[in-house]
């Protein structure tokens, strides 16, 4: 297994003994064959799925002879495992929601600061999006932007019209009874269920003792209604074959890729509000390719990769900058309209956002997130 | 001592320290998502003291015993059968072909149950030829109920051959002879001459659906959650890794409680009953 | 009338056999089927998953640490499980019941616990997300199974062989190579098989210390968690067939033995 033998016609005949479709033999000595080329740097991304799929970076790889080397979490609070038990420097790049960016800001040594000049500020599409909360300490810059998306009620359009869809008490309907999902992650489920009580400001996030109580009684009503618990993938596949017909927690980032697989389904911002999930990137400080990394975050932001990013075979997410939805209008039209990433349509999600009816996902301010975790085991358990 | 040595520096290095290491963990606290070592028995307490752990040890507890004891039941026909009727041969090519998917790719095996158990699933299409259904199996307890049966009963099959197999055939013989129906003569000879095989096959089905986390999270929807999926969502809340703990050596205390107590019935002399 | 009773007896076990293999061949089935949720009747037939999979070096990647981590479990648990198995065979000391217990004891603790435990002391010796990090926990789920089939190999040896070698002037490890080796062959055979099989399979500890170094299932996993697709039942065609092979070429080596003696 010597690679550095290997002559350059392996390298020719690469994609052939690919096609001829791999001896066990071929399948090991695969992958040498296609390092010995011109030994691509590799970046470790540590990400929620899908992130470091060939549609998202092969491209990238291509240009700058870079091999990405992806190790997907599924939650924050997973991702700071995957961290902390890893030693120095087995990432370059994370990714990962903007509430536990600021964890990870906050840890003061994980990551390093960036300068802003780098990157699109002045085109993003809206003022939050340049002063992220959380991406900034002390003056400086932590972590960019890179997508987000906004979560409601998504739903089975054979089973709930739009109209019905406009409220979380949808989910008490009898007619969906045993037929509701959760995402299995305590944030998205119990904000949602915060704002169908009412408390938007300031924040879904921030709520005192008794109207916590309250949520959680109201949550614990929930139960008769609901099927299971499920990661991204059980998500997705129960939505598509018909085992649940509305779920919480989630939104769009899940419906769309069901929806372009065939499944009748949908997702709503309604009508008491809804949650805006907001990923970013960073680059880890025991990283010896942060040039290489931080031309990548560039890439993201840059139109091309934006459109990419909205229309990300995992999931999709919303672009951040003006230069992005101009790209994405031209390059997949009916994508952005379906989305509202159009001036002008009733759910564009900068809209939505300038009207009020999203909050910025956030790690509870006046419990301890293990309080809400306890809980969501709780429930899960009643 | 040269002989013993591999397998003592091994087992110790990697086995058993990483098990005590875990029982010292369960005394560490976690502060700002970072653990500190301690010796802290607030994990134990806040564990021990929440209902959701104990309605999840309840469940699990009879989530596998059932499964023992159905697994066990479901597999004696087909065991009896390949003892008694077919030839030495053939259950000899039995036994070999059952091996095989113990060893091959469960997960694989359980996502190939989920696609055959929705509810538009190849089981419901097979059912409404039938006029029958559609039945809800996936994501409920019965999901859950067939991945441990996918996980155990080639095992438990196998197990039960082999002791059912290496009864005395004279003794079956002479109880035909005295006049022993047969249903009597498996009833009161044949199970109690492969007592241990039986006990043995529902002990590793016990402990294999305990400890499986698979079958309950995609089959079963987690709902409600075994012990296995709470250390899962513990580990991956905040940190808590000292919590995890405390219920993974809950569930091994739990385990080696069971085995010891079904191995001291299976080697319970006979007469003292 | 007896015949009545066997037939029906024989339909049951026909009917184990399908619901124990149905998954395996649904799998096989699905794997060619376009729609990505089947259900029947069956969509067109396509070759689809093969190709994304096949072109995919994140599964060659995870192919070649799976093949480099079972061939590596395979040799060391092997030796390990065959030393173990000639300890207790020829030797008796103080305290041989807990030795064999910590031998044996390994596949009785639920692989989550195993995974969790082994995490949490790999990373604190810095070992977790390393190249050898699944192999050092394979090791340690593996040698059972070697020390198991080695140990009834002996068991079927003649105890007078050894002593007899050792009488006609041979050094212990003479005896050894010459003697006792040859004997064991097949049943050593039968182990790195059924070892490398059951490293190739094991997903949970491994996805537990794997860190970014992921085998075959752990990929199964992700793709589980994630983006559930038909590659699942692709990855599955290659992943049967391997372990089958070994487990099959593991069994055929027993037999061998039992056939002879």
């Amino acid at each position: 297994m010597n690679k550095t033998d290997k002559s350059d016609s392996y390298n020719n005949n690469r994609r052939k003994i690919l096609k001829a479709g791999a001896a066990a033999g071929a399948a090991v000595f695969a992958p040498y064959i296609r390092t010995a080329k011109a030994a691509p740097v590799e970046i470790n991304i540590l990400s929620w799925y899908g992130l470091g799929e060939p549609d998202m970076v092969a491209e990238f790889e291509e240009a700058n002879n870079v091999k990405f080397k992806p190790k997907y979490y599924a939650g924050g609070d997973n991702m700071l495992a995957a961290l902390a038990q890893s030693p120095p420097g087995t990432f370059d790049l994370i990714h990962t929601d903007a509430e536990y960016a600021r964890i990870l800001i906050e840890r003061g040594d994980l990551v390093d600061a960036l300068d802003p000049a780098d990157y699109p500020f002045d085109d993003m599409l809206h003022e939050d999006f340049t002063k992220f909360p959380g991406h900034w300490k002390d003056g400086k810059l932590y972590s960019v932007i890179c997508r987000y998306g906004h979560l409601g009620v998504s739903y089975n359009t054979d089973a709930l019209t739009q109209a019905e869809a406009m409220s979380y008490n949808a989910f008490w309907s009898p007619k969906l009874a045993g037929k509701v999902g959760h995402f299995d992650w305590h944030l998205p489920n119990l904000g949602e269920i915060s704002l169908l009580n009412g408390n938007t400001s300031p924040s879904p996030f921030d709520i005192d003792k008794a109207a916590w109580d309250k949520v959680k009684e109201k949550t614990l009503s929930l139960k008769p209604q609901v099927k299971g618990y499920f990661d991204y993938g059980g998500t997705f596949a129960s939505l598509k074959n018909g085992e649940i017909l509305a779920c919480a927690g989630i939104g769009d980032w899940v419906t769309a890729v069901v929806a372009k697989d065939g499944g009748k389904v949908a997702s709503v911002v309604p009508d008491e509000g809804g949650i805006q999930w907001t990923e970013s990137y960073s680059i880890v400080s025991s990283s010896k390719k942060k040039d290489l990394v931080n031309k990548y975050i560039q890439y993201c932001l840059s139109p091309e990769g934006q459109v990419k990013s909205a229309n990300m075979a995992a999931y999709p997410g919303f672009v951040v900058t003006q230069g992005g939805e101009n790209a994405l209008i031209k390059a997949t039209p009916d994508e952005a309209k379906r989305s509202g990433q159009m001036p002008g349509l009733a759910n564009n999600p900068i809209t939505l956002i300038n009207e009020g009816k999203i909050h910025y996902r956030d790690t509870p301010k006046q419990q301890t997130l293990e309080d809400w975790n306890d809980f969501w085991s709780e429930y899960k358990n009643a | 001592m040269l002989w013993r040595a591999p397998l003592l520096i091994w087992q110790i290095l990697f086995f058993v320290v990483p098990l005590f290491f875990l029982v010292y963990l369960s005394f560490w606290v976690v502060k700002n998502y970072r653990m500190t070592p301690a010796l802290d028995p607030v994990n134990w307490i806040k564990m021990l003291s929440r209902d959701y752990f104990w309605s999840a040890y309840g469940l699990t507890l009879t989530m596998a015993t059932v499964a023992a004891l159905l697994v066990s039941l479901l597999a004696f026909p087909a065991a009896y059968t390949l003892a008694f009727k077919v030839s030495a041969r053939v259950r000899q090519l039995a036994v070999f072909v059952l091996i095989i998917p113990f060893f091959t790719s469960y997960l694989v095996r359980i996502y190939a149950w989920q696609t055959l158990l929705a509810e538009n699933g190849v089981i419901n299409a097979f059912f409404s030829l039938l006029n029958l259904g559609p039945f809800t199996m996936l994501n409920t307890p019965i999901g859950t109920m067939v991945g441990y049966i996918a996980l155990t009963l080639p095992l438990v099959v196998i197990l039960q051959t082999i002791s059912l197999a290496n009864i005395d055939r004279s003794l079956v013989e002479a109880a035909h002879n005295l006049g022993c129906g047969k249903l009597r003569t498996i009833l009161t000879v044949i199970i109690p001459l492969a007592k241990n095989g039986i006990i043995i096959g529902m002990v590793f089905c016990f402990i294999l659906s305990f400890g499986d986390f698979v079958s309950p999270y995609y089959l079963g929807g987690s709902k409600p959650p075994t012990l296995s999926i709470l250390i899962i969502d513990t580990t991956k809340a905040g940190q808590q890794w000292p919590k995890a703990a405390v219920v993974a050596i809950t569930m091994i205390v739990t385990l080696f409680i069971v085995a010891i107590a079904a191995v001291a019935a299976a080697y319970k002399r006979p007469g003292t009953r | 009338m007896i015949s009545f009773k066997s037939i029906l007896l024989r339909c049951y076990v026909v009917l184990v056999f399908a619901v124990v293999f149905a998954p395996i061949i649904a799998s096989f089935v699905f794997s060619f089927n376009s729609d990505r949720f089947p259900t029947v009747p069956l969509g067109s037939f396509t070759t689809h998953w093969y190709q994304q999979v096949i072109s995919d070096s994140e599964f060659w990647e995870a192919f070649r640490n799976s093949a480099i981590t079972a061939i590596c479990t395979a040799i060391v648990a092997t030796i390990i499980g065959f030393s173990a198995a000639y300890t207790d065979y020829r030797y008796q000391f103080f305290g041989k019941s807990v030795y064999l217990a910590l031998g044996l004891l390994p596949p009785t603790i639920p692989l989550v616990i195993f995974g969790l435990a082994m995490l949490a002391w790999l990373s604190r010796l810095g070992m977790s997300g390393q190249s050898y990090s699944v192999f050092l926990a394979h090791v340690v789920m593996c040698t059972p199974f070697a020390m198991a089939i080695i140990r009834l190999r002996l068991s079927q040896m003649d105890e007078s062989l050894e002593a007899a070698a050792w009488n006609l002037g041979a050094s212990h490890w003479s005896a050894l190579r010459h003697v006792v080796l040859p004997f064991v062959r097949p049943a050593i055979i039968s182990a790195l098989c059924l070892t490398a099989a059951v490293s190739f399979d094991e997903f949970a500890v491994a996805w537990f210390v794997s860190g970014l170094n992921k085998t075959v299932p752990v990929v199964v996993l992700e793709i589980l968690q994630g983006q559930v697709d038909p590659r699942i039942n692709a990855i599955g065609t290659f992943v049967f067939l391997t372990s089958m092979t070994l487990v099959v070429i593991s069994q055929v080596f027993l037999l061998t033995r039992t056939t002879k003696s």
